[in-house]
């Protein structure tokens, strides 16, 4: 017994404390979600009743189109997720394993790009893709089109370098081997390497989607409508200044939302510390 | 044979392939040129060449691998660095944001004064032999005409449907527009000068009103100036991107346009104090900021590492629910705590029992900033230093108990001086990551509270690159310009930052 004071005791202090600060938002919000009254304020941090209220108020009232906006998060954030694992595992590839001319200066160039914070070049993209609208209306500003290759362009740096991680950790006997065999560079990525880092591949889908569906400025500036908005912004702009009146359904909205993310994090926790030691920080 | 066949399908499908891409950015770069966007057309051609020449030759083998990331690149994030390279160099700010044809046409379009009696007549808007028109009606001395761009047709009252209030309807020659027709049309009317007699012509106010006006700037092309046709004053380029009055620079026409004005815009933010002392302040808090939270998130996640770093009962439990912050959206948690500091009904108050107003008051506001970005960023380090704790090889810590040290010496001695070499670059990439953690910023305080009435656009939380959008996007005036030289400011500051954290990094690859 005193062992196990001496001991474990701390370590329960330290561990219960930090759990119960990590949970009380979340728990509070949950309550929230369902207070009949959808207040913000609390007048018991015991829930007293169940109401479903909130969460029937996000599918049926028209003021929060809840589902469109989780269909317009999951098109936007899947189509950049698959379309910039692909291109950037081609990239990630070449920069691995192929030998050339300046491979160096631009693994070099491509991270002093990639530091340029997205963000203080918003208005020079807003500028850019305001012209592309006047020409082509459906991949221009305020369109979800527009938005997913200004979010590949802004993947393409983090990918590469993130994908080249686990790319050179593959072993390069394989692919040697199949180059010994007679096949291209580009046989050699599609038979062997493909299938090989499938498992990888799809992580850094996953964790791409994450990060996409997070992302909240530039779509903030690109999306207008609200028809047409992703949840991050549909929710920001629902409860904006209005915390007192829209409090309880965007409690509810805010977990449907952050459900299936947390499971997804959950699942692969373990690769993304792998990929987080590897020296990228989540947004 | 069958690969012969599969070859030959291959070959296939990729010369398809390409013949579509190639199709698509044609008929793009077409309409490009169409709308005269010159730049973005030529751009788009280079694609389909480079495509072509990259998949179609056998040249360069590395290029048909990076081809597509390479385009996306220089397209959304290389391109719109330089043009904010580009715009930190000009007075690129509300008032000039047009270019010089474009605003001294505006200036033309805009100089005129009504005549002294301040006539004006009732109209119809129309079209006469298929040309703008308008059917002008002066009632007081019941006489009509038409009037276009460039002639005035008398018209004699027999010839005239004139109703009630001796406004005249229509006319030989005449076609009014219908109503709903109006608002599409209204760019050819509105701003547009239809004769009148001498120097004199008229100008629509609205879609039935026209009134008697006359120019009062003229440009004179080959100097390059401004005359005022009645004063004689004249309005010179102030090679800043307005025509002013030599020696008055309250004098000056608008709009003005977007003039290279070279490093004004840095020398602005080191010298002239109203933007020098915003600037340092704001710098001071993000440094602060940055480092708070690094030291926070870095000390609870090291604590909980030590403290879960054997097995203990519930340590499962413990560990998913200490990565719930970090697995939930961030945007989310964000607005969820901001809602908790809310002053009148936020919880934060309800639990403590207090009555304080987080937002308003400066350093309430930066402390419930630090501590939101605890909660988001202690589980980060938690993991990694759980990690880093178990690469430190247990032979060297019995071999420091063997040798008599204490469990305390063994954690100042070994552990920690090896965990920090392993984390350090981790610390500098987080580090560098909250010094631009903008949704935080904006999303918790807008960067507030910040005393508007002043004219202020630096709040007290603001960061600087909460505090460089502001600047471009936040306040009345917009200073697109300014935003971008220091833009280019910060990213420098983080990118030597990121360098030495890169290599730093060197260390930990030989290292684990």
């Amino acid at each position: 017994m005193n062992k196990w004071l001496k001991q474990d005791l701390w370590r329960h202090i330290v561990a219960l404390t930090t759990a119960i600060f990590a949970l009380f938002p979340l728990y509070l919000v949950i309550i929230s979600s369902f207070n009949s009254t959808g207040s913000l304020q609390i007048t018991s941090f015991v829930p007293r009743e169940i109401s479903w209220n909130n969460y029937k108020l996000l599918f049926t009232s028209p003021a929060i189109p809840y589902l469109t906006w989780m269909k317009n998060s999951l098109v936007v954030a899947g189509s950049v997720a698959l379309v910039s694992v692909v291109i950037g595992s081609a990239s990630a590839f070449a920069f691995s394993r192929l030998s050339f001319k300046g491979r160096k200066p631009g693994i070099q160039l491509l991270l002093l790009v990639q530091m340029f914070p997205a963000i203080l070049a918003i208005s020079a993209v807003y500028v850019i893709m305001e012209r592309v609208q006047t020409f082509a209306p459906g991949i221009g500003l305020g369109t979800q089109g527009g938005l997913v290759l200004v979010y590949l362009g802004g993947a393409m740096g983090v990918n590469i370098w993130l994908l080249k991680g686990f790319v050179d950790s593959i072993p390069k006997e394989l692919d040697e081997a199949a180059k010994i065999d007679g096949a291209s560079e580009v046989q050699t990525f599609w038979l062997i390497f493909i299938p090989l880092a499938t498992p990888v591949l799809a992580v850094v889908t996953l964790l791409s989607f994450i990060g996409t569906f997070n992302e909240f400025i530039l779509a903030r500036l690109f999306l207008v409508d609200m028809e047409s908005r992703t949840i991050a912004v549909g929710l920001q702009q629902f409860i904006g200044g209005q915390y007192s009146q829209n409090w309880g359904p965007f409690a509810a909205g805010s977990i449907i939302a952050s459900i299936p993310i947390v499971i997804i994090f959950l699942s692969l926790q373990k690769y993304i510390v792998n990929g987080l030691t590897a020296g990228s920080v989540k947004g | 044979m069958i690969s012969v066949v599969r070859g030959k399908l291959a070959l296939i499908a990729k010369i398809v392939l390409l013949a579509l891409i190639s199709a698509i950015f044609l008929m793009l770069a077409q309409s490009a040129f169409a709308q005269k966007e010159y730049v973005i057309g030529i751009f788009l051609f280079a694609v389909i060449l480079m495509t072509l020449f990259t998949y179609l030759t056998k040249k360069s083998i590395p290029l048909k691998f990076f081809l597509p990331g390479i385009l996306l690149l220089l397209a959304f994030v290389v391109s719109p660095i330089l043009y904010t390279v580009t715009m930190s160099g000009f007075n690129y700010k509300t008032g000039n944001i047009v270019s010089k044809d474009e605003a001294v046409l505006q200036i033309q379009n805009r100089a005129f004064e009504p005549d002294p009696a301040g006539t004006s007549f009732d109209i119809k808007i129309g079209t006469f032999e298929s040309k703008p028109a308008i059917l002008v009606s002066d009632i007081e001395n019941k006489s009509y005409f038409l009037s276009t761009i460039d002639k005035r047709i008398p018209l004699s009252n027999a010839q005239l449907t004139i109703n009630e209030y001796l406004v005249a309807q229509s006319a030989p020659g005449f076609s009014p527009l219908p109503t709903d027709q109006l608002a599409a049309a209204d760019s050819q009317y509105s701003g547009k000068r239809f004769i009148f007699k001498d120097e004199y012509f008229l100008s629509l106010e609205g879609l039935d009103v026209a009134i008697v006006a006359r120019q009062t700037l003229t440009y004179i092309e080959k100097q390059d100036v401004f005359k005022n046709i009645i004063t004689g004053t004249i309005y010179r380029d102030n090679g800043r991107g307005n025509y002013q009055v030599a020696g008055d620079s309250a004098a000056i026409l608008e709009p003005g346009w977007r003039a290279p004005i070279w490093f004004e815009n840095y020398a602005k933010l080191f010298t002239d104090s109203r933007f020098r002392d915003p600037l340092i302040r704001v710098f001071i808090w993000t440094v602060i900021f940055a480092s708070a939270t690094v030291l926070t998130t870095f000390a609870l996640g090291l604590l909980l590492a030590l403290a879960l770093n054997k097995p203990l009962h519930g340590r499962r439990i413990y560990r998913s629910i200490l990565v719930l912050p970090y697995a939930m959206p961030s945007v989310m948690s964000i607005l969820i705590w901001g809602g908790m500091f809310n002053s009148e009904f936020g919880a934060i108050n309800a639990l403590l029992g207090t009555d304080i107003a987080w937002f308003q008051n400066p350093n309430f506001a930066r402390t419930a900033v630090i501590l939101v970005n605890l909660w988001l960023g202690f589980p980060y380090f938690y993991l990694v230093a759980s990690g880093a704790l178990q690469a430190i090889p247990n032979e060297l810590l019995e071999a420091a108990a063997i040798d008599g040290a204490n469990p305390r010496q063994i954690f100042r001695k070994i552990t920690m001086p090896l965990l920090l070499q392993i984390l350090s670059p981790l610390l500098i990439a987080s580090f560098a990551f909250n010094f631009n953690n903008f949704n935080l910023i904006y999303l918790l305080t807008g960067g507030g509270p910040r005393n508007s009435l002043d004219g202020e656009i630096a709040g007290a939380t603001d960061i600087l690159i909460s505090y460089t959008y502001q600047i471009a996007f936040g306040s009345s005036t917009q200073d697109l310009g300014l935003a971008s030289a220091i833009s280019l400011i910060i990213f420098i500051l983080v990118a030597s930052i990121s360098l030495y954290g890169i290599r730093k990094s060197k260390v930990l690859e030989s290292f684990v």
